[in-house]
Parts: C-alpha cells; sequence; structure tokens
C-alpha cells in the first residue's frame, strides 16, 4: 500500500466524485452558468425527457450562498442560471444531474461580451472527525512557521505583462481547512511566498501582483507559482487585461 | 530515453498583435523531470504552405508564438502552428500538455489562457483506438445580444490526406450547414451568424473524416479582440 493510500486510510478520507464550476463576481461582471446535457444526446435510453439539475453555490467561506434548482427542457437545450454575488465574490458550484458530466460552462459577461470556461469532474474530500482534528493540529503548527502540509503540490505558470495578467481563482475542495502555501519565483529568484488559509469548500482570488510586479520590461514574464495543500485543492487561471481586476476578466481550467 | 516513444500533435493559431506564449510542457516540475524528448514546431499559412519550421529546445519553458511568427504572419496572415512532440509514457501517463496565454497587445479585454487543441496521438486508449469516432465535437453559446462576433477555427494537421469539415450551426430549430474543404495542413475561420430569423446561435457543431484541430472564437465589436478561445467538446469517448 503507498503512503498515500495509507494517509488516507488513516485519515478516514472519502472522495465524493462531484462536478463544479468556480464562479467570479465583480461590481461590474455578471457570472452565469451555461447548463446543458448535450452529452445524453448520444447515450441510447438516456437522451428522452427533461432533466433536473442542483446548482449549490459555496461562497468564499465555503458556506452555501445559494441553491438552485433548473430543469433542462431535453438533450439540446441549454439553461443560463445567473448566479448572485456572495460574500468574497467567488468561490464554487456543484452542479448535480443525473448523467451530467460535461460541457457545462461559466461565463463572465461585462454586458457587452462574455468569457467562458468550462467546468471539471472530480470529487470532494470528506475527511471523518479524527482525521480534520489530524490536519487542524498539524497545519496550526506548520502555519505558525509560514508552511503547510505538501500533501498536494500543482505547479502553474503566472503571467505578468505591461497590460494583462494571470492571476488565480484557488479552491478548496475538501471539508476540512486547507492551509495552501504558494510560492512565485521567476529566473530562479524567489519573489514571495503566501500561505492561504482556506476553510472547508472555501476559496479565493489570489491576486498575482501581491508577489511583485514585473520587471518593467516590454515583454511578459512567465512566473512560476508551487502551491501545495494539505488536502485536495483545484485552481482556475484568472486572465486580466490592461484594466487588471477592475476590468473584464476570464476563467480557464487547467488540468 | 526509451526506445519506445509517443508522440502528440497539437496545432493552434497565431495572429500578428497579439501577446501569445505557449507552455512547453503544462505543470513542469522544477527539477524538470517532466521533459519532452523532443518537439518540433511547424507553420502553415491558410492553404497548408509550408512556411517554417523550428526545433524547439525542451529545456525551454515556454514558448514566444509573436517572436517567432510575427513577421511571417503579417505577411501571410493567420498562421496555423503544429506541435510534434515525441515523449516517455513514464513521464506522461496520459499526455503532455501545453496551454497557452494569449492577449491582444494593449487591450483592456482579458488575456485568455486556454489548452492547445492536440489532434493526433496522446491518448492510445482514445484516440488510437479507431472503432471510436472522436472527429465530431460541439460548443454551445450564450443567448445574446452580445458585441461579439463567433466563428470556429479548423485545421487539417494530416500530411497528405485533403478532408471536408462540416460546419453546423443551430439557431432554435433551425440547423445552418457549411462544408469547408481542407487540404493537408490548411486552415479556414468559419463565421457563424450571431442569429437567424431573430434566432440566436446556441451551439455549433464540426465534423469530419478524421480530426481536426479547432477552436471556438469569439471576437469583442468592434475591435475584433479575442474574448474566446476554447475546444469544442468531443462526446464519443
Amino acid at each position: 500500500m503507498g503512503l498515500r493510500k495509507l494517509a488516507k486510510r488513516v485519515l478516514g478520507v472519502q472522495r465524493q466524485p462531484t462536478y463544479y464550476l468556480p464562479w467570479l463576481t465583480r461590481p461590474h461582471l455578471q457570472c452565469a452558468l451555461v447548463l446543458s446535457n448535450v452529452e445524453s444526446r448520444f447515450k441510447v435510453g438516456y437522451n428522452r425527457g427533461s432533466f433536473p439539475v442542483s446548482v449549490v453555490q459555496y461562497d468564499a467561506d465555503g458556506a452555501v450562498a445559494g441553491r438552485h434548482e433548473v430543469t433542462l427542457p431535453d438533450a439540446v437545450e441549454a439553461v443560463e442560471l445567473p448566479l448572485p454575488s456572495a460574500p468574497g465574490g467567488c468561490g464554487f458550484a456543484t452542479v448535480s444531474g443525473e448523467r451530467i458530466n460535461s460541457d457545462l460552462y461559466v461565463t463572465l459577461s461585462d454586458g457587452l461580451a462574455y468569457t467562458a470556461t468550462h467546468g471539471r469532474g472530480e470529487f470532494i474530500e470528506r475527511y471523518a472527525l479524527p482525521g480534520r482534528l489530524l490536519l487542524a493540529m498539524i497545519g496550526g503548527l506548520l502555519g505558525l512557521a509560514g508552511r503547510a502540509i505538501p500533501a498536494f503540490v500543482r505547479h502553474q505558470y503566472a503571467y505578468v505583462g505591461p497590460d494583462s495578467r494571470s492571476h488565480l481563482l484557488v479552491m478548496n475542495l475538501s471539508n476540512v481547512t486547507n492551509r495552501v502555501r504558494v510560492v512565485a519565483s521567476w529566473e530562479g529568484r524567489v519573489l514571495g511566498a503566501r500561505l492561504l488559509r482556506l476553510p472547508p469548500m472555501g476559496s479565493t482570488l489570489l491576486d498575482i501582483g501581491t508577489f511583485g510586479s514585473a520587471s518593467g520590461g516590454t515583454a511578459t514574464e512567465v512566473w512560476r507559482l508551487r502551491l501545495e495543500g494539505a488536502a485536495w485543492f483545484n485552481l482556475y487561471v484568472v486572465g486580466a487585461g490592461a484594466r487588471n481586476l477592475e476590468g473584464p476578466l476570464s476563467l480557464m481550467h487547467v488540468k | 530515453m526509451s526506445n519506445s516513444v509517443s508522440a502528440l500533435l497539437s496545432a493552434t493559431f497565431y495572429e500578428p498583435g497579439y501577446d501569445h506564449l505557449v507552455e512547453l510542457v503544462h505543470q513542469r516540475d522544477p527539477e524538470a523531470r517532466r521533459r519532452l524528448a523532443s518537439l518540433d514546431l511547424s507553420a502553415y499559412g491558410p492553404d497548408g504552405k509550408l512556411l517554417l519550421e523550428h526545433g524547439l529546445d525542451t529545456r525551454e519553458e515556454t514558448l514566444d508564438l509573436g517572436a517567432l511568427l510575427a513577421p511571417t504572419a503579417r505577411e501571410h496572415g493567420r498562421v496555423m502552428a503544429v506541435f510534434d512532440a515525441r515523449y516517455e509514457e513514464d513521464a506522461f501517463p496520459y499526455r503532455p500538455h501545453h496551454y497557452a496565454y494569449v492577449h491582444r497587445a494593449g487591450s483592456a479585454t482579458p488575456a485568455l489562457y486556454y489548452a492547445v487543441s492536440a489532434a493526433l496521438g496522446g491518448v492510445p486508449d482514445r484516440i488510437g483506438d479507431m472503432s471510436r469516432i472522436n472527429n465530431f465535437d460541439t460548443y454551445v453559446f450564450r443567448r445574446g445580444p452580445h458585441a461579439a462576433r463567433y466563428s470556429v477555427m479548423l485545421g487539417n494537421v494530416g500530411r497528405f490526406a485533403p478532408t471536408e469539415a462540416q460546419v453546423f450551426a443551430y439557431y432554435g430549430a433551425e440547423r445552418v450547414e457549411e462544408t469547408v474543404p481542407l487540404g493537408p495542413r490548411a486552415h479556414a475561420e468559419v463565421a457563424l451568424a450571431p442569429e437567424r430569423g431573430g434566432q440566436p446561435l446556441t451551439r455549433v457543431e464540426t465534423k469530419s473524416l478524421f480530426r481536426l484541430a479547432g477552436y471556438v472564437a469569439g471576437r469583442r465589436d468592434p475591435s475584433g479582440d479575442l474574448v474566446l478561445f476554447d475546444h469544442l467538446f468531443t462526446f464519443f469517448k
């Protein structure tokens, strides 16, 4: 048995299959989901009738900000679901419905044009009480030193240019408080480190500008980000243009 | 290096005026253990004419497409950039991913981040299985009105075989079909009318004899800046 499997067993972790999409609202941006079940039309026996869909919107603190019940009239009709703003201005929404696995979109619109990306079919990690207590204790101690339990590690490039940049929306896909350490570096030099404390099911918009600014050249710089967290987390890239977070934004899934 | 390497052919489109950076390997670890065995880039005009060939240093992390292709694109217009990667499956059990960052220089439109379209190889249990259809793709749109124009960009990465792509746009119950001939390494942008008979564009599908490199593009009016550059969905898996 591998170390990861052993740790999962000791901590009592269950992985609950979940489809989720990020959401992000700003005063100048509307966020809406585009829900459909196009995939079902190719599944013989499952391509007729309407399809009920349940959406649960979690705010940045991980609290349920809203529940939405939607009915897709058939296998090809898409339904748009505007998401209201909620505390923190970002988070993720889970979508459940029989045989709904893909092709759901989240869109950000400034009223004139919209950007879009799709959600991900993954899982939420559910830790039993002893596991939650253990992670809270160890994570709290390491947090005092600005560290996190590196059970999950992701690498992501961030882009910082004279008139554009990429930020991150980091989502805690677990029911434990997840400390995620983010280290940014460029050309072998560490630019800075941040320790994010994400409540269960919570999220945060990580402004890349908090690690520093571009060196002032005309070329877009490519920074390395290393993220390590105690429990399962994922991220979406948030693209910005010349007006940075005050302008229109894009979201993009990553593997 | 193993004597058994896998292959992945991916393609994107470069237009002048864009800051366009491609990650040679997405999520490379700092120790660079996840490295491609080789990576070659070739660029083609809309008629499939070879415009440039370039071997890439796999120790590099990202490629500035503009630095390489801007002069060519200024002369020939939109260019299809084809990435021919060799890799070991031990290092990439699924396949390597090329992600990319694109932004019109000076524009307030947001930067976009996207997965470079993988057209051939890469997933032996899916694309390599010829009994499964992987050349039927779909994309759904928000209902307008939006100050944006939509299109699909299609590229034939086949070296020798011409093909025809069928593009179906849906407006309510109405379906509009367009057939696009594509010679070897040729590419085209197929405009999609935003509405028809008062019905907004809701969905597009593409079909072809074999898998094409494909993207849905959205351009803000009147600037034409890209606000959408995304892959379509394949449902037969």
